[in-house]
Order: structure tokens, then C-alpha cells, then sequence
């Protein structure tokens, strides 16, 4: 599992690579944690190759969302694969997050 | 019913009473005119009759008085012919005849001509009263010839005495007078002269007309030549009333018989001012010289008790009227009153009947209820007393445990049902995020008694079956133990008894466990069974329901129910049913599953583990051979529970072990994660609200919502000191 931040365009990029399962999201956290202090941007979450994710990751998200919509901004969650993007439907994220 | 239909009915309601009034009406109207024709018919035939008696009477009155006078002279007669010889001293006879009699207006002596030649010719002494005087002197024969009228010399030839025709008093034209013409014999009883006294009629008028039948009605007496002599007083009848009755009187005498005298005969006529119809009543009478007495009467008076009557007939027609419309305004009344009543009790039976429909609509009411399902069998019936019932019982299925209640209301009917559909909302609310019995009944214990303004209780009981291992946990609160069937054995469920809810809002609840073996059956119920009461108010009892359940043992569940409520009805009979009958029963079939795989991994309580974790499960989804979305929809159903125990099940930083255990055939996928924590459920874990905004959101109860919809099944139970939790995927 890989998190890959970039800053272009004025937004941030969060590329997610690999399966965000429960052992991987203290370390997730730890990777989203100056973007929430941020917040100052709008933030683009790449999930092109981000193949599963458990509650554990979703909860991070969730935070991050709540952080960022807080300071004015949004989360665009961008390439959700069928599996993922069912994950959203079940939680109710995609009513959350922008879906690209 | 509207208000059109409404005024529809008043209005055909006032159009029928009206017709009854209408009829009612003719008929007493023509009751009236029938009983108004026989009384004129009576009147009439009662006229007739009194008129001819008073008739007699009135001619015996007369006769009388004729009499009187002829008496009267009759004493006299002897002193004329004392006097004959006499001529002189004639004058003084008149004088005293007149004297002593008050009613004669004169007399005369008329001597036969020449009885005494010194005298001349003619010879009349006479005396006439003359005010309150009496003038006597000799008539002036010179003037009058006496010898020429008629009658006198009918009186000397017959020698017989007679009653003058009436004529004016040449004196007086108001008075009328008779003579009395009555022969005077001498010693050789030869007629010498006619001693004739002149009467006033006045007073036979009088006598003629003192008590009469009607007061209008008044009498006339007639000569036979038909002159009137008498009649009634001046004042009383027009002069000229008595001369048209006169002269009708004497157009019908001309036109009939003299044999017809003694017969009365009537005439009826019209009066000339009034139009009044009246009657003549005459007759001619041999008893008083030819004479017709002739009364007179009118319509008025005669038919005036008929007339009275008919007022009175009228009066009572119409107080019986008003009567009639008063009874029939309050009879109207109360029938609207009682179709108000009908409409009113049909409406309160459709809504009975709805509210009956409703009431049923609560309970389960398809079997089999869980067709997939081969590890149970459930029948439930409840057979309302009154139109809706206190009684309830449901069950349903939640993550693979059966939650089932049955309970009666205290009371019933209306408010009963009321406390019911309360008590099972209640149960249902209550038991989709609680699956313990205890705490079930006491929440809704609590919400009964906040609102328990009519002190009604509940009896209730609560049981929670753990399908996957059997274990039923159950509460009682008051209600009739039931039963378990157990191969051919019956015996009660030792529950204890506890308060009913609704009467003590704190009461602890006492949670009770058993097991229940395979092919166990439960047996539920009211006290609608055990005191269902005969005729002779006997009760079905507790001895006879063991009974009956024990031959129905190993019937299915319908069989021992339907079995069960054909046998109270048979006992019931004729009986009015005395409470809700309400059964349900319960067959615990689990089935032993073969698998074909079977795989399992222990883990320390470390969410690093994870990653081995999902190793396993990709490793058992691969060996399976599952597609898409399968293999990452169970490892995240998987993992979520796991990461769920090692969280909660744990206390922080202590250590502990979550075994893994994979079962699979080729229809199903089974994990069982067995832990040895504080007991926890996750399945009580309440649904996420995933409809708030990202505020609100909390930011846990994710990862529940996600197994619950990516698996088939979940079910928890803790038995031997075990957190044991099944997730299940049909594959």
C-alpha cells in the first residue's frame, strides 16, 4: 500500500495505491494528518489503483473530509473501482465526498 | 351517512307522518259523519215520537180547558132554566156567568124567536166585561140578527154544544174569540135557546204553549176550517209567521182526507228569513171539536244535540289529531333516534372491523413464515373473543436469532387491543437492536408504565433463540409458563413468573436460559386456552392442555395447533368464548451442515494481523474459487468483524486471541470467530444513520453497516465464556 502526496494546480493529490485495510490505517493517518491541519486546499483523492478499503480507512477519510470542509474546501474522490465505490454506496460516503 | 341522505330522510319521514296524520284524519271524519248520520236518524225517529206525545199531551191540555168552560157553564145551566120564565132575570144570569168566570170575555143568552112574544121577535140578554167592569144589556138584535148565523140554529136542530169558528173581538182586533155555543133546554127538554160564551183565546194560547218541547218551538190551535185560535204570544212569534204557518197548514189540509184526521201529519219548510229548516207537526183532534193542534219547530234546536255533538266530535278530532302528531313526532323521533343508533353501531362495527383487519395485519400471518428456512417450524393463531383482542403474539428472525412474544392484555375489546398494538410496537422496536429478553421486556415495562393512565397490565413472555447453538434465552413477565414437548414428554419451561408489565415501572426482570435440544417444540399460549369455560363454566385446565399437546407431539406445528383450538371449540360448545385464544408453536429443527472445507487461523488481538488475516480469507476465497465482487466483499466482512473484536473485546494493551475458523460447502460460506473477551455483540451495535452530513457523521458503527450488508448472515452468541460471532455467505 502506497499514499503519494503532490500539490498542483492550487490542490492537493492524494494518490492511493495498493489495499487500505485496517493494518495499513494507523499509517494512512499518520500520512493525512498535515493535510487535515492544512485543510487549506481542495484535495483530490486518486483511487485509480486503490483496490480495497476497509472502515478503518474510510473513517480517515471521514476526518480528513470533515477538516477540510470545515476550512471551506472539499475532497474530490476521484477513480473509485466497482468494489470501493460499492464500500461508498453501503456507507453513504458518496453522498460526502465529491465522486469523479 | 351525509347530510343530504339526512334531510332525504327527515323529509320522507314528515311525508309519512303527514299521511298518517291525513288518514287519521279522514277516518275520524268519517267515523264522525257515520255516527252523525245514525244520531240525526234517531233524533229524527225521537223527533217524531215526542212531537206525537206532546201532541196527545197538548190535546189533553186543551181538552181540559174545553172541559173547564163547559163545567163551568154546566153549573150555570140550571140557574138559566130557572130563570126562563123569567126573561128579566136573564140579564142577571149573564152577569153572574161572566162574573164567576174570569176567562169569559162575555155571554149571551139567544132566546128562539119569539119564546117571548111580550119581548118581540128576539130576545138576547148579555153581558160583556168592559175593562174591569161587566156591561150587561140587551143586545141590539135589530143590528145583529142572531138567528141568521149559521151555527145557531146548528146548535138548536142538533141539539148539541159547539165551538164556534174563531173571529175577531168586534171590540178588540187584537183578540180573537170563540163562542161556546151550548143548547138550553126547558122543562119539556126542548131547545129554547143557545147560551153562547165568548172566550178569549189568549189564554187557551196559553195553555197551549206552557212547557215546550224546544224553546223556539211553540203550538198553534186551529179551527176546523182551518182558522187559527190560538197561538203562541205576540211577542214570542211574528204575527205574521204564525199566518204563513196558518195558511201552509191549510194548502196541505185541503189536499188530503178527512179519514187521515187523527194521524199526525208533518210538513217541513224553510224559513223565509233565516233558511232555517223547520218542521209543522199537525193533527186534527175529534177529542176538541175538530180542532188541529199544529207545533212548530226548527232544524236548529232539534238537531241542537246532534249539533253539540258534532262540535264535540269536531274538538275531539282535532285534540285527537294533536295527540296523533305528538306521538307521532316522538315516535319519528326515536326512530331516527334508533337509525342514528343503527348508523352509529354500523359504523362502530366496520370500524371494529377494520380495526379487527389492522389488529391481524400485526401478526405473522403467512406460514410458512421463513420458507428457506429448514430449522424451524412455527404456527401461531389468535382467535379474538370480542371483534378485536388484548392478545398478541410475533416473531421474526434477527441475525439468525428467533425473537418471539406472546402476551394478553388485561381487559378487552377496544383498549385492550390499544395496550396491545402499543405493547407489540414496543417489542418490535425494542428487539431490532436488543436481542436480550430481560432488558427487552423491562424497556417496554418502563414505556407501558409512563403511559399507563388506565392501569391495564400486560402478561408477556420474550423469548430470543440462538439458532446456531440452540440456546434460548427468555423472560416472563406473569404469563402462563409454556410448554416443551420434548419427544413424547410435556412439561412446563421453568420461567418465572415475575410482575405483568405496566404495573411497576422499575421492575427487574429476570433473565432465564436454557438450551433447546433439536427437534424440541414450544408450545405458547393464553390463558384463553387453560380457562377457556364450558356451558357449565368449567375450565379446559392446565391437565387436559398437557394432554392434548402430548398426543399432538410429534405433529407439525400446525397440526397440534389447529388440533389444539378444534378441541377447546368441541369443549367451548355453545358457550359465549370468554378471552382471546391465542396459540403458538414453536419446532426447533436445526440441521448439521457438511463442509467441504474447513480452515482456521488463530490471531493475536493486533490490528497489525490484519494483514494475515486477509491473507487467510484471500487464500480460502481463491481455494473456493469464488468471482467477483465475492472474495473482496468477504475479506472486508471479515476483517471488519475481526478488527471489531480486537478493539472492543479487549480491554486496551491486554492480550488476547481471536480464532478464525473458515467452514465452506458448495452453498455456503461460514466463518466463526471465537474470543475470549468481555461479551460483546456487535450485532447490538446500532445501524449507522448513513443519510447525516459530514458534521454529524460519527465517525464509527462503519464497519457493522458494511458486514451486515455484504454477508447473509450474522449471529452472536457467548456461551462458555465465549464471544462466539458467525458471518455467513451463501456462495
Amino acid at each position: 500500500m502506497n499514499t503519494t502526496i503532490t500539490e498542483t494546480d492550487g490542490k492537493y493529490t492524494v494518490t492511493l495505491e495498493g489495499e487500505l485495510d485496517t493494518a495499513y490505517a494507523l499509517e494512512f493517518d499518520e500520512a493525512m494528518k498535515p493535510l487535515r491541519e492544512l485543510a487549506d486546499k481542495e484535495v483530490v483523492i486518486d483511487c485509480t489503483n486503490l483496490e480495497y478499503i476497509a472502515s478503518s480507512g474510510l473513517r480517515i477519510l471521514l476526518g480528513l473530509l470533515k477538516s477540510v470542509k470545515a476550512k471551506g474546501n472539499k475532497v474530490v474522490m476521484r477513480n473509485l473501482n466497482d468494489e470501493v465505490f460499492e464500500v461508498f454506496r453501503i456507507t453513504g460516503f458518496i453522498d460526502l465526498f465529491d465522486i469523479e | 351517512m351525509n347530510k343530504s341522505q339526512n334531510s332525504r330522510w327527515k323529509a320522507l319521514g314528515a311525508k309519512t307522518s303527514v299521511a298518517i296524520l291525513i288518514t287519521a284524519a279522514l277516518l275520524m271524519m268519517m267515523l264522525s259523519a257515520v255516527q252523525s248520520y245514525f244520531a240525526r236518524q234517531q233524533i229524527c225517529a225521537n223527533l217524531e215520537l215526542n212531537t206525537e206525545k206532546e201532541l196527545v199531551i197538548k190535546t189533553q191540555k186543551i181538552k181540559y180547558s174545553l172541559e173547564s168552560v163547559e163545567s163551568a157553564l154546566q153549573n150555570h145551566l140550571y140557574d138559566i132554566e130557572q130563570s126562563l120564565p123569567y126573561p128579566d132575570s136573564l140579564f142577571s144570569v149573564t152577569r153572574r156567568i161572566v162574573e164567576q168566570n174570569p176567562n169569559f170575555d162575555g155571554c149571551c143568552i139567544a132566546m128562539i124567536p119569539d119564546y117571548y112574544p111580550e119581548k118581540g121577535r128576539l130576545f138576547q140578554p148579555c153581558s160583556y166585561r168592559n175593562g174591569q167592569t161587566i156591561d150587561t144589556y140587551m143586545y141590539d138584535v135589530e143590528k145583529y140578527d142572531y138567528t141568521q148565523i149559521d151555527y145557531f140554529y146548528f146548535a138548536v136542530d142538533n141539539d148539541t154544544a159547539y165551538w164556534s169558528e174563531p173571529y175577531r173581538d168586534p171590540d178588540d182586533s187584537l183578540v180573537t174569540l170563540v163562542t161556546y155555543n151550548f143548547p138550553v133546554h126547558d122543562q119539556n127538554n126542548r131547545v129554547v135557546a143557545i147560551l153562547g160564551v165568548d172566550i178569549n183565546t189568549e189564554w187557551l194560547g196559553y195553555v197551549l204553549n206552557s212547557h215546550d218541547q224546544y224553546l223556539s218551538s211553540y203550538e198553534l190551535l186551529l179551527s176546523g176550517k182551518g182558522r187559527l185560535i190560538c197561538g203562541p204570544d205576540a211577542a214570542d212569534v211574528k204575527h205574521q209567521e204564525v199566518k204563513e204557518m196558518v195558511e201552509m197548514i191549510n194548502d196541505t189540509t185541503l189536499e188530503r182526507s178527512l179519514s187521515q184526521s187523527g194521524r199526525c201529519t208533518i210538513l217541513t219548510f224553510i224559513d223565509k228569513e233565516d233558511g232555517e229548516k223547520g218542521y209543522v207537526f199537525y193533527k186534527t183532534s175529534h177529542l176538541i171539536a175538530p180542532w188541529q193542534i199544529a207545533i212548530i219547530c226548527y232544524d236548529d234546536e232539534v238537531f241542537a244535540p246532534l249539533k253539540k255533538m258534532r262540535r264535540r266530535n269536531i274538538l275531539l278530532t282535532l285534540l285527537g289529531m294533536l295527540i296523533l302528531s305528538f306521538i307521532i313526532m316522538r315516535s319519528a323521533r326515536s326512530i331516527y333516534k334508533l337509525r342514528d343508533a343503527n348508523a352509529e353501531k354500523e359504523r362502530i362495527d366496520s370500524e371494529l372491523m377494520i380495526a379487527k383487519n389492522i389488529q391481524m395485519n400485526m401478526l405473522p400471518k403467512t406460514y410458512p413464515p421463513f420458507p428457506d428456512r429448514n430449522d424451524l417450524d412455527i404456527y401461531g393463531s389468535l382467535v379474538p373473543a370480542k371483534m378485536v383482542g388484548g392478545d398478541l403474539y410475533d416473531f421474526f428472525i434477527r441475525d439468525e436469532k428467533l425473537y418471539f412474544c406472546i402476551g394478553d392484555v388485561s381487559g378487552k375489546s377496544v383498549p385492550a387491543a390499544l395496550v396491545m398494538a402499543v405493547t407489540h410496537s414496543l417489542f418490535l422496536s425494542i428487539s431490532s437492536h436488543e436481542s436480550n429478553p430481560a432488558r427487552i421486556m423491562q424497556s417496554i415495562n418502563e414505556s407501558l408504565c409512563h403511559s399507563n393512565e388506565s392501569n391495564m397490565f400486560v402478561t408477556f413472555f420474550i423469548g430470543v433463540l440462538d439458532l446456531p447453538t440452540g440456546i434460548m434465552r427468555y423472560c416472563n413477565a406473569g404469563h402462563n409458563p409454556p410448554l416443551i414437548v420434548k419427544g413424547d414428554s410435556v412439561e412446563f419451561l421453568p420461567a418465572k413468573a415475575n410482575l405483568p408489565m405496566g404495573v411497576i415501572d422499575d421492575k427487574d426482570y429476570l433473565l432465564q436460559q436454557e438450551t433447546v435440544e433439536p427437534e424440541t417444540m414450544i408450545v405458547l399460549y393464553t390463558d384463553g386456552l387453560t380457562e377457556a369455560k364450558n356451558m357449565k363454566r368449567k375450565q379446559f385446565g392446565v391437565e387436559r392442555t398437557f394432554k392434548d399437546v402430548k398426543e399432538c407431539h410429534d405433529a407439525t406445528a400446525k397440526q397440534l395447533i389447529e388440533s389444539i383450538t378444534k378441541k377447546v371449540n368441541a369443549f367451548v360448545g355453545e358457550a359465549e368464548p370468554s378471552d382471546d385464544l391465542t396459540l403458538l408453536a414453536i419446532r426447533y429443527t436445526p440441521k448439521e451442515e457438511s463442509w467441504t472445507l474447513s480452515r482456521s487461523i488463530t490471531l493475536e488481538n493486533d490490528v497489525s494481523q490484519v494483514t494475515e488475516l486477509n491473507r487467510f480469507v484471500q487464500s480460502v476465497t481463491e481455494e473456493l474459487q469464488l468471482g467477483k465482487p465475492l472474495p473482496k466483499q468477504i475479506k472486508l466482512a471479515v476483517e471488519e468483524v475481526v478488527v471489531n473484536i480486537m478493539e472492543y473485546a479487549y480491554m486496551p494493551d491486554t492480550k488476547g486471541i481471536v480464532k478464525v475458523e473458515a467452514l465452506a460447502n458448495d452453498k455456503l460460506l461460514r466463518f466463526i470467530l471465537t474470543d475470549s473477551g468481555r461479551p460483546f455483540d456487535p450485532t447490538s451495535i446500532s445501524r449507522a444513520d448513513t443519510t447525516l452530513t459530514v458534521e454529524d457523521r460519527p465517525i464509527g458503527g462503519l464497519g457493522i453497516l458494511l458486514v451486515r450488508n455484504l454477508m447473509d448472515s450474522i449471529n452472536y452468541e457467548r456461551a462458555n465464556g465465549q464471544n462466539i460471532l458467525r458471518i455467513e455467505k451463501k456462495i
